[in-house]
């Protein structure tokens, strides 16, 4: 259902694209925010035993 | 032409001034989701900025639609949504199902609620329903430990009714002017016992409640049906008549927290490049609503497509960026179905 999204660095150390996760059912992109109620979500299914997709 | 003519005491009372209404899609007007939808779980299913919060007793046990039944909309409105009980459930326990809105804290700042100053406030609305009784109405707090509930009778079955309840602002609690939930409109159908309901009506009380004891509980009724339109919420103790605003203003008030690009079999995004070799990394920006609610939005976008390196990342001001990993080769993004969630 989530698959884990690792943060990309360009040479220069810079965040081009952050780590987020990915919501596969519908191909939902949701940063790790906690201003963001779909990651709220996340982690309320995370704390109930259940565990993502590792990132590739 | 006599000054007292241009400017009456009439004029002067404060609901007539300025914008009144703090509820968003009050008319039920915009539903950028969808028109019908199953209410499986919480979540925002039709008309934009209303809620459904339901206890998991009551996933896809019903179902909400914009115009449901095609019904004759109260005079002076076009739309309005509709609460259909599909399987019915016994309510008991510590259960709720609620329809809702949640006001941004940012937009409830200048009522001074949680002070000595805090201001009155007339929630005014047309409903019908197959069934009559007491129906449950509250107000609650962004931290959900403040609570107002009453009541609003139904005295004839499919008949629309135009309800007016007027409440004092809290003059205690904690109550947020961030850009979280700032004041919820509830209204509930099942969370007539238990926790989250109360025999205290007509005052502010500490705890989140959403139903008042013994109050119409239509999730037990299959086939029952709830229907809503022209909710105001305005600050003063008189219902003034239902502000209409055009639609493009309603449309932008509702995209600060949800915002979708459908067009059925069309490209929204379209982005192909081709590289010589893998390794490569791209950035495109796309445009997008400036201003959304949080800038960590979710970005939601089908069918994407060619390797699982692409991620969306929303801009508040006023971007996605898609980032792509690419593999050598032709590597091509498509999306007919872009959205942006940053609801409360």
């Amino acid at each position: 259902m989530y698959k884990l999204i690792n943060e990309v660095l360009d040479a220069d150390k810079k965040v081009i694209s952050p780590a987020m996760i990915k919501r596969t059912t519908d191909s939902s992109f949701i940063p790790k925010s906690k201003d963001n109620p779909d990651y709220q979500e996340y982690l309320k299914w995370v704390e109930a035993g259940n565990k993502p997709t590792a990132a590739d | 032409m006599p000054l007292s003519k241009i400017q009456t005491s009439e004029m002067l009372d404060t609901p007539n001034h300025g914008r009144r209404n703090l509820i968003i899609n009050g008319a039920m007007r915009f539903a950028q989701r969808a028109t019908t939808a199953a209410v499986d779980a919480t979540g925002y299913k039709t008309v934009d900025r209303f809620l459904m919060n339901i206890h998991s007793d009551f996933n896809s046990k019903s179902t909400m639609t914009k115009n449901l039944d095609s019904l004759t909309p109260p005079d002076y409105f076009n739309d309005y949504v509709g609460l259909k009980i599909d399987t019915a459930t016994t309510a008991s326990g510590d259960v709720y199902f609620n329809f809702r809105q949640q006001i941004e804290a940012k937009n409830i700042s200048h009522l001074k609620f949680g002070t000595s100053s805090a201001k009155t406030l007339t929630v005014s609305f047309w409903v019908r329903s197959t069934l009559t009784g007491n129906f449950s109405f509250t107000l609650r707090n962004g931290p959900s430990d403040r609570s107002f509930v009453t009541t609003y009778n139904i005295s004839a079955a499919n008949t629309w009714e135009k309800k007016t309840i007027t409440i004092a602002g809290d003059t205690t609690g904690n109550w947020t002017i961030d850009n979280g939930v700032g004041l919820t409109v509830n209204f509930g159908h099942g969370s007539s016992q238990g926790t989250y309901s109360t025999s205290t009506l007509n005052q502010w009380q500490s705890g989140s409640k959403t139903g008042a004891t013994g109050s119409v509980k239509m999730v037990e009724t299959v086939n029952s049906k709830w229907y809503i339109t022209g909710l105001q919420v305005e600050v003063g103790d008189t219902d003034t008549d239902f502000e209409h605003l055009s639609y493009g203003e309603e449309q932008t008030l509702c995209q600060r927290y949800f915002w979708r690009q459908f067009i059925n079999g069309a490209n929204v995004i379209y982005d192909r490049v081709y590289w010589n070799g893998a390794g490569q990394n791209s950035i495109h920006d796309f445009p997008a609503p400036a201003g959304m609610r949080i800038n960590a939005a979710t970005v939601t976008c089908s069918p994407t497509t060619n390797g699982t390196s692409v991620t969306f990342t929303y801009h508040q001001h006023g971007t996605i960026s898609i980032y792509r990993a690419t593999a050598n080769g032709d590597n091509y993004i498509y999306a007919q179905d872009l959205s942006i969630n940053a609801e409360l």
